[in-house]
C-alpha cells in the first residue's frame, strides 16, 4: 500500500510538474505576445492613438473589443487603404468618420506583430478598466487620509486652549486659598497698603529710572534707530515685489517643462529673442503638444475650455473661446523700456540670470528686486558681449583708444545713460 | 559780418507793445500765485492760514492712505491663437493709400498708430502731409458713427439694405433721378462700382463736386487744348515760377509733391551746383507759398486779372484790348520784370493761378503757351485725377432737387449742407428728395439731413485702390478690423446695385486683375502679394507733348477785365477766402492735431479770423482781435479781425474749414464758415467778393502762438541773397570775419574729456531754405512721441506742447533805398522801421525749432535733481521721473524749447475732448512714455528710434548704417529740410551737411554748443529789385 501512494504521489506530482510547466510555458508565451506588442504600439501607434481616449485617430480599447474580427483588424493595421480602396463598408464607415484622414499604412508589421499588438492593447484596456473599477475606493481612502490632519492641528490647538484655561483656574485657586490664609492669620487689612506701598515704589523705580538721563538718551536712541531702520527698509522696499508668487488660473510648472522635459524657453516664449516682450505662450503653442499629452488632466482641460475645444471631436468652437488671463509677475514700470532681445539675443544673457532657477520652479515667483539699482549694478559688472557682433567692431575699437585696458562694460557704452531706458 | 537785419515774429513784438513786454519778462506768462499766499493779508488772504493747513493735513493724511492700497495685479493675457505675422513688442507696416499717395502704415499688436510716407511713392517720395500723419487718429475719433441708423435710430443692415434696394426699385421706376453725389473721386475700383450701379439704375448719376474746387483749370484746359484735365505740374523743371494766388507748397492741389519739386532747386545740393529757380508770388492774403517766395507782391483779387492781361500782353508783345495799368505802381513795374525774366527762361517757365475762374485760367494757359511751359513745366499728357469735381455738377443736382426731380441721393465723401455757399437751398432742396442715403463715418451736417446713415468704414480699415495721376496706381489695404459696426461705403453700393461680385475685396481683386496688374508686369497671386508690399504700380508715362493754345482770347480778356472792375467797385473791402495749410476745407475739423497745429502764417490755432493789413486796421481804428462783422454776398459773419503783415491793403482774407456744427466733439463751433461768400459766376465757384467790414467792438481773443517763447531779438536768422551766395558761399552765415575766441565755462573738451563722444554724436542738420514751414513735422511729432493735445484756452496761455515749433520771421523786405554796409538795401535801424508804413511788403523765414541738445546745455546746470543729463552720444536726456518741476530748466533756456505740463492731460476730464478717453489712446505710441502732470519735457530726438535703430543693427551683427534711423519729423518733410545722423561718422549725409558753408548754429555766441545746425536761408531776389 506504501507503494501504491509513493508511486500516486511520484505520478501526480510528474503530473504536476508538467502541468506547471506548461502552464508556465503557456503564460510565458503569452507575455512574449503582449511584450512585443507594446513596443511596436509605442513605436508605430502612439502618434496617432491611445487606448483610452480619442487622439487624432480613435480610442484603441473600445474599438478593439467591439471589434473581434482579427483578420479584417490584421488587414486594416497593415493596409487600410487597400480595404478602403475594396469599399469594405467598416473600412469606408470609419474612414469617413475622421474625415478621410487616412491611416498609415504598415506593410512592414507580419501577422504575428499585429497579433502582438492587438493583444497588448486588449490586456492593456482590460488592466485600465479593472483599475477604474478600483479607483473609487482608492478615491475616497485619499479623501480619509487628509482629515485627521487637519483634525490634528484643531486638536493640538484646543489642547493648548484647556491647558490654558487650566492654568488660569488652578492660578484662581492659588490666589483664593492665599487669601483665605491671610484672611484667617489676620493679615488682610494690612494688605491693601502694602499694594499702595508696592505702587508707590513702582512708581519710584520708574521716576529714579527717568531721572537718569543716560538711559533715557539711550532708550529714545534706541527707538529712534529702530524706527528709522524700519521706515528707511519699509521706503527702499515700496514697490519692490521680490518673492512676489501669485496664484496663476492653471497650475502650469515650469520645473516639469523646463527642468524635467527640458524644454527651450524659446519653443514657449517665441518673441524674447525677437522683441521686447518674451511673451506668455499664446495656447496654439500649448496645444502642439497637449492635443495627445495629459489630456485628461483637469489642468489642461482648462486649455480645452478656453480655446473652446472638444478633445472627443477634436473640433474648436471659437464662439466658446474666451482667454486666459495669467496674473503678471514681473512688474517693470511703464517708466522703464526693457527689451529682452538686447539682454538675450545680443548679449547672450541666460535667462536664469534674471529669473532665477525657473527650471526648479513650481510656480513662478519674481526672483530678481527690479529695481534700478538692481539693473545699474549689473550694468556695470557685465562686460559686453561684442565678439563676433559686426556691430561692436568700431564701437570697440574707439572705446579701446580712450580706456586702454579698461573692462568695457555696458555701463561703459553709456548702460547706465538715463535715455537708455527711459523714454 | 553779421546781418544787422530786423526779425520779428508778429507786431507786438515789432512795436514792444507793453503786454507783450510784460508777457515776455517770464518763462511762463502766468505767474503762481506764491508771492501773494505768503504774504497776503494772513487770514484776510486768498488762502489764510487756516486753509492752507487744513488742506495741508488732509493732503497728507489722503496721500498716506492712497499710499497703503494694495498693489494692483496686473493680468497679462495672451493671443489665444497667435496670429503668425503678429509678434508682441514688434511694429508691423502695411503699405496703403492715403489720397493717392502710397504711405506705410505702423501697427502694433494689431493697432495702426503711425502713418509714413512710402519712400518709393510717386508723389512725395516718402514726406507726407500734415493731415496725412493726423489721419490716423481720427481712426480711434469717438464721433464716429457706430451703427447704421434709419431715421436717426440705429438699425441693421439687413434692415437698411431692404429699405434702400425697395426704395431704389421704386424711384427707379418712377423715373427720377438717383443721384450719387461724392466729391473727387479718383479711386479706380470705386468709380467702376459706381458704374456697375448706374448701369443696374440707369436713372443713377454720378455728382462729383469739390468744395475747393479745380473746375476753372479743368475747364479752361478744355477751351484751350480741348482736354478737359487737371494737369500734372513739374515744378522741379522750371527755373522761373510766377504764382498768382496759387499755394502751390500748400493746399492747391498737390502740396506734397509740388514742395518735393520746388525744393530740389533750392536745396543745399542745388545751391552748391550754383543754381536755384526764382519764385515770385502775387497774392492778396499770405500764404505759405507766398512766404517762401523770392519776391512776393502783395494785389488785391481784383487786380489779379489785370495784372495776368498785362503779363500776357508783355509776354506776347500784343495788347488784349482793354488793357489797363495797374493801380499799385509797384506791381506794374514787377510785371514787366517778372515778364522779361519768363521770356529769358522760356520752356523753364511756369505760371500757375490759384483762381477758378475759368477765363482767368485761360490766360494763364495763353501765358504758358507762349512761354513753351507744355510738354516742359506742365504735363497734359499724364494728367492728375486728384480733382475733377464739376461746379456746375453740384449746382444743376441742387436745383433738380428743388424741382423734384432728384428721387434718391446717395452721399459718398461729400458735405453740400456745410461747404456749399448756399446751405439753405440744399436743404430746401433736399426735402423734396425721397430717399437720402449718408455714406459717411462721421454724423455731418449733410448726416443729419439724411434718413438712412451707412456708414463707411476709415480708409485704415477698407480695401481699395487710388490714382492720382494718370499711370500711377496704389493699392489701399486694411491694417485693423472694422473698429465699429461700420461697412465699406462701395460695399453698400454693390449690394444695393445687386452686383453679381458680392464683395469688394474681391471686387478690387478682379479690377485688378483684369487691368491694373498688367500696368505694372504683374500678373495672378504672386503678383497681387507683390503689389501689396511695394504698394504701388507705375506705367512709363505718356512722353508730354506741346499743345498749341487755340481759343480766341479778346472775349476772354474782356470777361476778365470786367469781372476785376466789379470786384474793385464801389470802394468796397476785396475778400479772399482761402484754405489754410491745417485746416483745409474742413472735412478733418474733428481732428485736434490738425486744430492745434499752428497756421503756418499766422500761427494762430482752434480758430479762423479776418486778416487785415496792418495799415486798414489802424485806419479802421480797430484793436487786434477785434470782432469784425464782414458781409459779402449777402452772408454776414463775426470774426476777431488780425493784423496780418503782407496782405495787401484794401483786402480781407477769411478761410473756410471752420465753423462746423456738426463735426464732433472737438470740431463743433471752432471759428466761423466761410463757405457762404463763394458764389457761382461764369460756371464756377468764385472765391472773392466785394465785402463791408464793419467794427463790432468786442474783444474774441485768438490763441496765436508767434509770440510766445521770444528771442528777445536775439539774431537768430541768417539770410543771404543768391547773388551773395554765388560770390561767397559762406555768406550770411556769420562765418565771415574773424573767429571770435571763446571761453569756456569747462575745462576743455578734447577726447579724454568727459564730453568726448567715442561712437555716436546724433546731430541735425536744417536747410532753411529747403523749409517751407509746412507744420507736417509738427504733427509727426505729435503722433510719434504721444504729445497731448491743449486745446484753445490752454494755448492762449502759452502751454502748447509741442515739441517742435516753426518758428515764423517777418522782416522788412528790400526797398532798393536804404545801402547798409555796402548791402543792397536792407533796413535795419530801429527808427527806419518807425517811418515804414508798409506792412504788405515783408518777406518770411520760417525756422523750426527744437531742443538743440547742446553740448553745454544750459538747462542741465540748473536742475536740482538731475533730471536733465547729457547722454556719451550728444543727447540731452530727459528724465521724466526724477523731474520735480522745478522749471529752472525751462527758465534757462535760451531756445525755449522745454515744454511743461501743466495737467495730467492724458486723464483729466477737461481735455476729454480731445484725446482723453480709452478708445482714442490706442493711437498712443507704446514705446514712448505719457508724461504726467508737473514734468518737463521736450524733444527726445526720437530716441526710441534710435534705440531701436541700433537693436536692429546688433541683432543683425552689422555695423549701423547712415540713414537708418530716421527721426519723426525728418521722415515726414516732404521738403527733406531735416538731415539727421551721426555726426563721427564722416561719411554720414549730416556731417556732410554740416560742413556746409552756410551751416550756422542758433546763438552760437553763448557757446552752448547746440547739436543742430542750420543752414542760411538764401532769397533769389534777381539782378533788379522788383518790389
Amino acid at each position: 500500500m506504501r507503494n501504491i501512494s509513493l508511486i500516486f504521489k511520484q505520478f501526480s506530482r510528474s503530473v504536476l510538474l508538467i502541468a506547471g510547466l506548461v502552464v508556465v510555458g503557456l503564460t510565458a508565451h503569452a507575455q512574449a505576445d503582449a511584450a512585443k506588442g507594446e513596443a511596436i504600439f509605442k513605436a508605430k501607434c502612439t502618434a496617432c492613438h491611445k487606448i483610452d481616449t480619442r487622439m487624432t485617430g480613435p480610442a484603441l480599447g473600445p474599438q478593439l473589443t467591439e471589434e473581434t474580427d482579427d483578420a479584417y483588424l490584421t488587414k486594416w493595421i497593415q493596409n487600410n487603404q487597400a480595404l478602403i480602396a475594396a469599399k469594405n463598408p467598416k473600412a469606408v464607415k470609419i474612414y469617413n468618420e475622421y474625415n478621410q484622414a487616412g491611416m498609415t499604412v504598415f506593410a512592414e508589421l507580419s501577422d504575428a506583430d499585429v497579433g502582438n499588438v492587438i493583444t497588448y492593447v486588449r490586456t492593456e484596456w482590460k488592466k485600465m478598466q479593472a483599475d477604474k473599477a478600483k479607483a473609487p475606493a482608492g478615491g475616497s481612502a485619499a479623501a480619509e487620509d487628509k482629515g485627521p490632519s487637519s483634525l490634528v492641528i484643531w486638536g493640538l490647538l484646543g489642547v493648548i486652549v484647556i491647558a490654558f484655561v487650566v492654568i488660569l483656574v488652578l492660578n484662581k485657586v492659588i490666589a483664593t486659598l492665599e487669601r483665605l490664609l491671610l484672611n484667617k492669620q489676620g493679615l488682610l487689612p494690612e494688605e491693601e497698603e502694602t499694594e499702595e506701598k508696592a505702587k508707590t515704589d513702582r512708581l519710584a523705580v520708574a521716576k529714579k529710572l527717568l531721572k537718569n538721563k543716560k538711559l533715557v538718551f539711550f532708550i529714545v536712541l534706541c527707538g529712534v534707530v529702530g524706527l528709522g531702520s524700519f521706515s528707511w527698509i519699509t521706503m527702499w522696499n515700496t514697490n519692490v515685489h521680490q518673492g512676489y508668487q501669485p496664484v496663476q488660473p492653471i497650475k502650469y510648472s515650469h520645473q516639469l517643462h523646463a527642468g524635467a522635459m527640458k524644454i527651450e524657453c524659446q519653443y514657449c516664449h517665441t518673441s524674447a529673442f525677437k522683441g521686447k516682450n518674451a511673451g506668455i505662450p499664446s495656447l496654439n503653442i500649448c496645444m502642439n503638444c497637449h492635443k495627445s499629452v495629459k489630456t485628461e488632466s483637469p489642468e489642461i482641460h482648462k486649455i480645452y475650455d478656453a480655446l473652446g475645444y472638444d478633445p472627443n471631436t477634436a473640433k474648436y468652437d471659437s464662439t466658446k473661446a474666451k482667454p486666459i488671463q495669467w496674473v503678471r509677475i514681473h512688474n517693470l514700470p511703464d517708466l522703464a523700456y526693457f527689451n529682452h532681445s538686447q539682454h538675450v539675443k545680443v548679449g547672450a544673457i541666460k535667462c536664469q540670470t534674471c529669473h532665477g532657477q525657473i527650471q526648479e520652479m513650481k510656480e513662478v515667483y519674481q526672483y530678481s528686486p527690479l529695481t534700478m539699482k538692481w539693473c545699474i549694478q549689473c550694468h556695470k559688472r557685465t562686460e559686453v558681449n561684442g565678439k563676433g557682433n559686426a556691430y561692436y567692431d568700431s564701437i570697440l575699437a574707439a572705446h579701446d583708444k580712450i580706456k586702454k585696458g579698461e573692462k568695457v562694460t555696458a555701463a561703459v557704452l553709456g548702460g547706465i545713460e538715463c535715455a537708455k531706458c527711459h523714454y | 559780418m553779421d546781418s544787422n537785419k530786423k526779425y520779428w515774429k508778429g507786431l507786438e513784438e515789432l512795436n514792444k507793445t507793453p503786454e507783450f513786454v510784460e508777457k515776455n519778462k517770464h518763462e511762463f506768462a502766468e505767474p503762481i500765485p506764491i508771492e501773494e499766499v505768503l504774504s497776503g493779508g494772513g487770514l484776510m488772504g486768498k488762502t489764510p492760514r487756516r486753509d492752507f493747513l487744513k488742506a495741508l493735513g488732509f493732503g497728507v493724511g489722503a496721500v498716506t492712505l492712497a499710499a497703503c492700497q494694495k498693489v494692483p495685479v496686473h493680468k497679462s493675457i495672451p493671443y489665444l491663437i497667435k496670429p503668425e505675422e503678429v509678434t508682441p513688442g514688434i511694429a508691423n507696416y502695411y503699405s496703403s493709400t492715403y489720397d493717392g499717395s502710397a504711405i506705410l502704415v505702423k501697427t502694433r499688436e494689431g493697432r495702426p498708430i503711425k502713418v509714413e510716407g512710402n519712400p518709393n511713392d510717386l508723389l512725395s517720395k516718402g514726406g507726407l502731409s500734415a493731415q496725412a500723419q493726423a489721419s490716423v487718429l481720427e481712426l480711434y475719433d469717438t464721433s464716429r458713427i457706430k451703427d447704421p441708423q434709419m431715421n436717426n435710430s440705429d438699425s441693421s443692415w439687413a434692415a437698411i439694405d431692404a429699405f434702400v434696394k425697395n426704395e431704389l426699385a421704386a424711384i427707379a421706376a418712377s423715373g427720377k433721378t438717383i443721384s450719387i453725389v461724392t466729391s473727387t473721386i479718383h479711386s479706380p475700383s470705386s468709380l467702376a462700382v459706381i458704374a456697375d450701379f448706374i448701369v443696374k439704375y440707369p436713372a443713377a448719376k454720378h455728382v462729383q463736386y469739390d468744395a475747393v474746387s479745380y473746375t476753372g483749370i479743368i475747364k479752361a484746359n478744355q477751351n484751350s487744348f480741348g482736354k478737359a484735365v487737371l494737369p500734372h505740374y513739374n515744378f522741379d523743371k522750371a527755373d522761373v515760377i510766377v504764382s498768382f494766388a496759387a499755394d502751390f507748397l500748400g493746399t492747391w492741389i498737390s502740396g506734397e509733391e509740388f514742395t518735393r519739386q520746388y525744393v530740389s532747386n533750392r536745396n543745399n545740393k542745388s545751391l552748391e551746383e550754383k543754381k536755384m529757380s526764382r519764385h515770385i508770388q502775387f497774392e492778396s492774403g499770405m500764404s505759405l507759398t507766398g512766404t517762401n517766395a523770392d519776391v512776393r507782391i502783395a494785389i488785391k483779387p481784383s487786380e489779379e486779372g489785370l495784372a495776368l492781361v498785362n503779363l500776357y500782353n508783355a509776354v506776347s508783345g500784343t495788347t488784349l484790348p482793354g488793357s489797363k495799368k495797374l493801380t499799385t505802381a509797384n506791381a506794374d513795374k514787377a510785371i514787366m520784370l517778372v515778364a522779361a525774366e519768363l521770356k529769358a527762361a522760356k520752356g523753364k517757365a511756369l505760371v500757375v493761378c490759384g483762381s477758378n475762374d475759368v477765363a482767368t485760367q485761360v490766360l494763364v494757359n495763353a501765358i504758358n503757351s507762349l512761354l513753351g511751359s507744355y510738354g516742359n513745366t506742365i504735363d497734359l499728357d499724364n494728367p492728375s485725377r486728384q480733382y475733377a469735381g464739376n461746379d456746375g455738377a453740384i449746382v444743376e443736382f441742387i436745383a433738380q432737387a428743388k424741382n423734384g426731380q432728384v428721387g434718391a441721393a446717395i452721399f459718398l465723401d461729400a458735405n453740400p449742407v456745410y461747404d456749399y455757399h448756399a446751405a439753405a437751398a440744399v436743404k430746401d432742396a433736399l426735402k423734396n428728395v425721397r430717399l437720402k442715403v449718408s455714406l459717411s463715418d462721421h454724423a455731418d451736417e449733410t448726416t443729419a439731413l439724411c434718413n438712412v446713415v451707412a456708414p463707411n468704414h476709415h480708409y485704415l480699415e477698407s480695401w481699395g485702390d487710388d490714382s492720382s495721376v494718370e499711370g500711377y496706381y496704389t493699392i489701399m489695404q486694411p491694417t485693423i478690423n472694422p473698429v465699429n459696426n461700420t461697412r465699406q461705403a462701395e460695399q453698400s453700393l454693390l449690394v444695393w446695385s445687386d452686383n453679381p461680385v458680392k464683395d469688394y475685396y474681391t471686387y478690387v481683386r478682379n479690377n485688378w486683375n483684369n487691368s491694373l496688374l498688367a500696368k505694372g508686369g504683374l500678373s495672378g497671386q504672386a503678383g497681387w502679394e507683390i503689389l501689396l508690399q511695394t504698394g504701388f504700380v507705375l506705367t512709363a508715362p505718356v512722353a508730354a507733348g506741346s499743345y498749341s493754345f487755340n481759343y480766341d482770347l479778346n472775349a476772354v480778356a474782356q470777361t476778365v477785365l470786367s469781372q476785376s472792375t466789379k470786384l474793385a467797385e464801389g470802394n468796397k473791402v476785396e475778400l479772399q477766402v482761402y484754405q489754410n495749410t491745417a485746416m483745409r476745407d474742413g472735412k478733418k475739423a474733428n481732428n485736434p492735431w490738425l486744430q492745434e497745429l499752428p497756421d503756418p502764417v499766422s500761427k494762430v490755432t482752434w480758430d479762423n479770423f479776418a486778416a487785415m493789413s496792418p495799415s486798414d486796421i489802424k485806419k479802421m481804428g480797430l484793436e487786434e482781435f477785434e470782432v469784425v462783422k464782414i458781409e459779402a454776398n449777402g452772408y454776414t459773419v463775426e470774426l476777431p479781425v488780425l493784423s496780418q503783415p503782407g496782405q495787401a491793403p484794401g483786402t480781407v482774407s477769411v478761410a473756410v474749414g471752420y465753423g462746423r456744427t456738426a463735426a464732433g466733439l472737438v470740431g463743433n463751433n471752432v471759428g466761423k464758415n466761410a463757405y457762404p461768400f463763394l458764389s457761382f459766376r461764369n460756371g464756377t465757384f468764385q472765391t472773392a467778393a466785394a465785402a463791408t467790414v464793419t467794427a463790432t467792438g468786442d474783444i474774441f481773443p485768438l490763441s496765436q502762438t508767434q509770440t510766445h517763447h521770444s528771442f528777445e531779438g536775439r539774431n537768430v536768422i541768417r539770410e543771404a541773397t543768391f547773388t551773395e551766395y554765388k560770390k561767397d558761399a559762406a555768406a550770411g552765415s556769420g562765418k565771415e570775419g574773424e573767429e571770435e575766441k571763446m571761453f569756456d565755462l569747462w575745462e576743455n573738451t578734447n577726447e579724454d574729456h568727459i564730453h568726448a563722444r567715442p561712437v555716436y554724436d546724433w546731430v541735425m542738420a536744417i536747410d532753411l531754405n529747403a523749409c517751407t514751414g509746412c507744420g507736417a513735422c509738427v504733427v509727426a511729432c505729435s503722433a510719434e512721441n504721444n504729445i497731448p493735445v491743449v486745446g484753445k484756452d490752454e494755448v492762449g496761455r502759452r502751454r502748447e506742447m509741442h515739441w517742435i515749433r516753426i518758428d515764423r520771421y517777418y522782416s522788412f523786405s528790400q526797398n532798393g533805398e536804404a545801402k547798409v554796409d555796402g548791402r543792397s538795401g536792407m533796413v535795419t535801424q530801429e527808427k527806419e522801421i518807425a517811418k515804414l508804413d508798409d506792412f504788405s511788403n515783408v518777406t518770411v523765414v520760417h525756422q523750426p525749432m527744437l531742443c538743440q541738445h547742446c553740448d553745454h546745455a544750459p538747462c542741465e546746470t540748473v536742475c536740482p535733481v538731475l533730471a536733465t543729463v547729457h547722454s556719451s552720444e550728444g543727447l540731452n536726456q530727459m528724465a521724466y521721473n526724477r523731474c520735480v518741476g522745478t522749471r529752472y530748466c525751462a527758465n534757462n533756456c535760451p531756445y525755449k524749447v522745454r515744454r511743461f505740463n501743466w495737467f495730467n492731460y492724458w486723464n483729466d476730464s477737461r481735455f476729454d475732448n480731445y484725446l482723453n478717453n480709452e478708445h482714442t489712446q490706442l493711437v498712443l505710441n507704446p514705446d514712448v512714455t505719457t508724461r504726467f502732470r508737473g514734468v518737463m519735457e521736450k524733444c527726445s530726438m526720437c530716441v526710441q528710434r534710435i534705440q531701436a535703430g541700433k537693436l536692429q543693427a546688433k541683432m543683425e551683427k552689422r555695423p549701423l548704417r547712415d540713414g537708418e534711423i530716421k527721426v519723426a519729423c525728418q521722415q515726414t518733410c516732404s521738403a527733406n529740410a531735416i538731415v539727421f545722423g551721426n555726426r563721427n561718422d564722416k561719411n554720414s549725409e549730416v556731417y556732410k551737411a554740416l560742413q556746409s558753408e552756410r551751416t550756422y548754429y542758433v546763438l552760437e555766441e553763448l557757446n552752448v554748443k547746440p547739436g543742430i545746425g542750420y543752414q542760411v536761408k538764401v532769397r533769389n531776389t534777381g539782378t533788379e529789385s522788383l518790389a
